[in-house]
């Protein structure tokens, strides 16, 4: 769907002409011209308007009735008025009628001093009620889930929560029961509404009917700051509000960038941050000693860790993921070159060439988020996104609904999006290479190379399911034409050892549907850590020989016996290594176990620095709380190991500093200075797109894909990891409800062979590798594969048995 | 006043049958209608001056012709979701001649481009809701739906999905909610498609505007209100049902005339001229010309054409609560003023019924219904403001005569306050 072009018209509201973009809601246009239509029900993330809470009625010349102003667009020579006696007498109705049931116990309510019924009832009732009745009454509060409460007496029937679980989320949980008068916000049977996104309607709520149960009682709007940072707990980068009391983050509220996220978090961007004010996290620095780690001053940690440093130059490998800025990864990299170190890398999995890696990342290639939302096709490749990038999962959702954007799934696994896909194709997990392969052999269409039958069959799909996509990716333009296509792509994608021919497979994807250079289209890759992309530019690339046995280990953020799917390689690693350097925040296995100095890493609320989205928009970090216990920041630690270590240029003062120098450093980050970043960012691959070094964008000549491991007779093991599969989440009080036993998804037809039944408990086991697992039985699995979350186990075959 | 169009033989044994719907000429207009080139058939619909006979009365041959061109999916929707307190003509057509309005169908299907149609009997209707289908089933044996696909659909009993856009919802499957407007429904209507929705008795009036030509039709009846509609007529009468009449007669010859006026020795003390929402009207009106501009002078409307009587044995009050308490009931909660404002009148009726109430309840009542008029999502509360704020203009003195009657006629001397109640 082509993007709405803007026409500016005049209107007059008031007594004053405005202009306004034609088809503003009114209510919106009328800020233009500071003139304020209350409202309720509107909230235009949610899409078209209902109309429902009546407040914004106001008068139009011409028009018998009043009009909502929430559902009227405006147009040239519109005359409208907000302060007539008719509008004022139905406002003052409409604030009666919505009061008559609410219980007025402000002074207890959280929303109280941030509430937009109490705004608008000061600004536009009568301030007195003619109800003499008794009001409406309901068993209050109860839990709508673990994370929400529910306070039916003070609901006004906006519609927005249920608005959001049905047309954004599309969870359908939230209804609307009953009727008229008895109506009230549930879930069917009074289910708890689980789902990835609820905590949203707890923002949304325009009273005190929602409230966070983490959050309940916890502060006053006037005990409060907000401060805008950004979620680095996921590569989606939301941009949000920290709410601080004396110190501590007490909340995390959407900061909405369209740009970015909407104005939507996920759960775990919201509810997460309990885990920054924990006793488990690592607040001071420690050194292993005598077996132990053990906590120790500042002064001997950097001494030893500097000293192991020096000891293993030229043998030290280093691993960055997590929430690690662009400027830790650029003070790690200059002091780790000092050391005639650079085998650096951000993929646990290990990923193509650098040359390969730039070139799906090139600037002509490039999709931006909001390209989804008007793409006339999106195709998501070997990712989940609810799981690996929740908010995008929004996005496509909501080009799929509002814009008639094409959606194709091409994973192993099922996905949430199946049902809004208009086609899917399900290839054997870690065939991915042998899919686009197929694919790109499919939208060749002309017979030449291998055929799409073989190259299929090597997928492990028909050459139906790749054909279906990619007829829906050469025609969704309409007219035979690809039209502007988006493809999504998981790091898992293009990782492992034959990650240079699948690179090359998908950049020939990308030239057959001539995405280079094309407006509104491209590629948009989901990393796999929080700044992948960041780490990437700034040089932790991989391409260089990267030693199997270094002497040591340097870990940013990252614990790779939980992040990567080799855990059984590192672990060997990490365990022949003299010296593992770890910054971390919480004493995961790999750290407890192998770590010989331990820095406290500072949470995302507390870091100063940059990040880089997947889609090269450069973010901020800014504190939201002073470093908690002992922490350092991570680039003051890094800038004083520079120090010892004689490597001057990297022993910054500030983290401006450090950014100041990798802007002079890295050509595509030149001359962006943190005031042009500000709070909402910017795109290199918009503003320094010439700054990127000619790409060789294909298209290649492919080499076959090897036929995949057989598993045996055994099931193919396919992982995943949940939204729910990190530190800061097992460390949330609030978030334990999401915790429980991995699960094994199975295909019903492989447990009815087996003889086992859903919600079984199981063993799963791999080579010498197993793993307790709860059955989850998935219709949509393909018989043949299981799917487990984590990395315990490395397959390629799995047996599962009762335990 | 005794012409009659679709009245005329419907009590003929067996009609209901497409044999006997045949011989008397069913089904022949139909095919004819279907040659006409569309733009035609709707002029000639506009030249006949049918106005919608469901309550709002908009001309049925301007909404055909606001479906737009073009080769999208196309839908008639019949609302035969009869709900409306006091109305019954629908199921009494439909359950007799189910074939006249399947006719009906087909041709207002031709006219909106439309081959897709439904009809939303109400769920409360299950006898005719059969015949019905056995009517389609018989229509689909013969042939003569041609490749009109035509679905009998059965309601769940809420009187919202009467609302043109809450049938919608409630067909596409979802709570049946009215919808914003606009889109209209002729723009956006079912499934996001073009689609024409009319009451039953529009609907079955087409074969017969066709039948006798369209020009023909229209000097039946006044100017602006032309033809003939079938009135339900109930309440303190003495021959309670449904009359066809020619519009434009004086509403006495409709209630004395046809339905015999109320019993021995009692007048008629209000009566609704088109259903439970529209404004009451008086004695004194009672010869007001029966048609669309004429009670629209009077302040009133025509509504669906149910008239309901009531004589001076009954009081106002429990009138009045009796139908607040119903408007209460349906409203679908979607809207405040509505949710809101039903439950707050419901509630001071309630008081004034039970004598607690004071005149000056009254006034907060009167201006509570003008903060509910114009300001709703749809007509719903409208329907219980308007006839609710009509009996409080024209029959203040017994309202208040009725609390000093309850107030003190319990006990004339009880405080107001109960005793200790204060303490």
């Amino acid at each position: 769907m082509p993007r709405p072009e803007r026409r500016d018209i005049t209107f007059t509201i008031d007594g004053r002409e405005v202009t306004a973009p034609e088809n503003t809601m009114l209510v919106d246009a009328a800020k233009l011209g500071d003139v304020e239509i209350p409202v309720f029900c509107y909230e235009p993330k949610l899409g078209n308007p209902v109309g429902a809470c009546r407040m914004c009625l106001v008068e139009i010349e011409g028009i018998p009735k009043l009009q909502t102003g929430c559902s009227t667009p405006v147009k040239d020579g519109m005359v409208v008025h907000t302060q007539t006696d008719r509008v004022k007498e139905a406002q003052q109705g409409v604030v009666e009628f919505l009061l008559i049931n609410h219980p007025l116990d402000c002074p207890v309510c959280d929303k109280g001093g941030e509430c937009p019924l109490q705004d608008i009832s000061f600004g536009w009732g009568a301030g007195t009620s003619r109800f003499i009745e008794p009001k409406r009454h309901f068993t209050k509060p109860l839990e709508l889930s673990p994370v929400i409460a529910i306070d039916r007496e003070r609901c006004i029937m906006c519609y927005r929560c249920v608005r959001f679980s049905q047309e954004i989320s599309e969870d359908y949980q939230l209804v609307l029961l009953e009727r008229g008068a008895h109506s009230y916000v549930g879930t069917f049977d009074g289910h708890p509404y689980v789902a990835p996104f609820s905590g949203n309607i707890v923002e949304l709520c325009p009273v005190g009917a929602l409230t966070s149960r983490p959050y309940r009682f916890r502060a006053r709007p006037w005990d409060i700051e907000g401060a805008g940072s950004l979620c680095t707990l996921c590569p989606g980068q939301c941009n949000v509000h920290f709410t601080v009391r004396d110190d501590k983050v007490m909340r995390v509220l959407s900061r909405q960038n369209d740009g970015v996220d909407d104005g939507w978090l996920c759960d775990r961007g919201r509810f997460a941050y309990q885990a920054i004010h924990v006793d488990e996290r690592i607040t001071a620095p420690m050194v292993r000693d005598g077996g132990e780690l053990r906590e120790v001053s500042w002064e001997r940690a950097l001494d030893e860790a500097a000293g192991a440093l020096r000891r293993a130059r030229g043998s030290i490998r280093a691993l960055a993921g997590g929430g690690a800025t662009n400027e830790e990864a650029f003070l790690l990299e200059g002091l780790l070159a000092s050391l005639d170190c650079t085998a650096l890398e951000s993929r646990p999995a290990g990923g193509p060439s650098p040359a390969l890696a730039a070139a799906l990342a090139h600037p002509s290639l490039q999709a931006a988020v909001p390209d989804i939302d008007y793409a006339h096709a999106v195709l998501v490749l070997d990712t989940e996104l609810v799981d690996d990038m929740p908010i995008l999962d929004l996005r496509v959702r909501k080009g799929v609904r509002r814009n008639g954007v094409k959606l194709a799934v091409a994973t192993s696994r099922p996905s949430s999006l199946d049902p809004n896909a208009a086609a899917i194709a399900r290839f054997a997990p870690g065939a991915a290479e042998a899919f686009v392969a197929a694919l790109d052999a499919a939208l060749l269409g002309d017979g030449s190379g291998a055929s799409v039958d073989e190259l299929a069959a090597l997928a492990g799909t028909t050459a139906a399911e790749v054909g279906a996509v990619a007829d829906l990716l050469k025609s969704a333009g309409g007219d035979e034409q690809a039209g502007d296509v988006v493809v999504v792509h998981g790091e898992r994608a293009t990782s492992g050892p034959r990650a240079d021919h699948a690179a090359k497979a998908l950049l020939n994807v990308a030239a057959r549907l001539a995405l280079a250079g094309r407006e509104g289209a491209g590629l948009l890759e989901v990393p796999s850590s929080a700044n992948g992309r960041g780490l990437r530019e700034v040089g932790f690339a991989g391409g260089a020989e990267l030693p199997d046995a270094p002497t040591a280990v340097y870990l940013l953020r990252t614990d790779p016996l939980r992040d990567a799917p080799d855990r059984s390689a590192w672990d060997r690693r990490l365990g022949r290594a003299t010296t593992v350097i770890v910054h971390a925040a919480f004493l995961t296995e790999g750290v407890r176990e192998h770590a010989s100095v331990v820095f406290p890493a500072e949470s995302y609320a507390e870091q100063d620095g940059t990040v880089t989205h997947p889609d090269g928009r450069i973010q901020r970090l800014r504190p939201a709380i002073t470093l908690q216990g002992d922490n350092r920041y991570g680039w003051q630690i890094l800038a004083e190991l520079s120090r010892r270590l004689g490597h001057e240029a990297g022993a910054v003062l500030t983290a401006p500093q450090a950014w100041q120098r990798l802007t002079e450093a890295l050509p595509a980050y030149a001359g962006i200075t943190l005031d042009e970043i500000g709070g909402r960012g910017v795109r290199w691959p918009e503003r320094n797109a010439s700054a990127a070094d000619e790409a060789d964008l294909g298209p290649f000549a492919l080499e076959r894909p090897p036929a995949p491991l057989s598993p045996n007779g055994a099931l193919r093991l396919g992982t995943y990891r949940t939204i729910w599969d990190a530190p800061e989440v097992e460390a949330s009080p609030a978030l334990r409800y999401v915790l429980g036993d991995g699960h094994v998804e199975l295909s019903p037809v492989d447990a009815r062979r087996l003889g086992i039944a859903d919600g079984e408990r199981v063993v799963v086991a791999s080579g010498a590798d197993s793993a307790e697992a709860v059955v989850a039985l998935r219709e949509a699995v393909r018989a043949g594969s299981a799917f487990v979350s984590g990395n315990a186990l490395a397959g390629p075959g799995v047996e599962v048995r009762k335990a | 006043m005794s012409l009659k169009l679709l009245f005329a033989g419907i009590d003929e044994p067996g009609l209901r049958t497409i044999d006997v719907y045949r011989r008397r000429g069913g089904y022949e207009i139909a095919p004819r209608a279907l040659e006409m080139p569309r733009e035609a058939l709707v002029e000639e619909l506009k030249a006949s001056g049918l106005r919608g006979r469901g309550g709002a009365g908009f001309s049925m041959g301007m909404k055909a012709s606001f479906i737009p061109q073009g080769t999208m999916d196309k839908y008639l929707v019949c609302n035969a979701d009869e709900s409306e307190p006091g109305t019954f003509k629908d199921r009494e057509l439909m359950f007799k001649n189910p074939h006249a309005l399947i006719e009906g169908m087909i041709i207002g299907a031709y006219a909106a481009g439309a081959n897709r149609a439904f009809v939303f009997i109400r769920g409360e209707y299950v006898e005719v809701a059969d015949v019905l289908e056995a009517a389609v089933d018989e229509a689909k044996a013969a042939g003569v739906l041609g490749d009109l696909e035509l679905w009998v659909h059965r309601g769940a009993g809420a009187y919202i999905c009467g609302e043109e856009t809450g049938l919608l919802d409630a067909l596409e499957g979802k709570r049946g909610n009215p919808r914003l407007k606009p889109p209209f429904p002729a723009n956006q209507g079912l499934y996001q498609g073009p689609t024409l929705i009319n009451n039953v008795e529009t609907l079955m009036t087409i074969p017969y505007i066709l039948r006798m030509g369209a020009s023909e039709y229209a000097k039946i009846g006044v100017e602006n209100s032309t033809g003939t509609k079938v009135v339900s007529i109930s309440g303190n009468v003495r021959r309670p049902g449904n009359y066809e009449i020619e519009l434009g007669i004086p509403a006495r010859e409709i209630i004395y005339g046809l339905a015999g006026g109320p019993p021995e020795g009692r007048e008629v003390k209000l009566w609704f001229p088109g259903g439970s929402s529209s404004p009451v009207l008086t004695k004194d009106d009672l010869d007001i010309p029966y048609d669309f501009d004429s009670l629209a002078k009077a302040r009133t409307m025509l509504g669906s054409g149910a008239i309901i009587v009531v004589d001076d044995s009954n009081s106002v009050v429990d009138v009045c609560l009796k139908l607040a308490t119903f408007y209460r009931h349906e409203s679908c909660g979607k809207c405040t003023p509505c949710r809101e404002g039903t439950n707050w009148t419901v509630k001071m009726l309630e008081r004034i019924h039970s004598g607690e109430a004071t005149p000056m309840d009254l006034d907060i009542m009167a201006s509570v219904q003008t903060r509910i008029i114009g300001n709703c999502l749809c007509v719903l509360g409208d329907a219980m403001a308007m006839p609710v704020s009509s009996m409080i203009e024209k029959f203040r003195p017994e309202f208040e005569a009725y609390m000093d009657e309850v107030r003190l006629g319990a006990d004339a001397h009880a405080p107001l306050v109960p005793e200790g109640a204060l303490a």
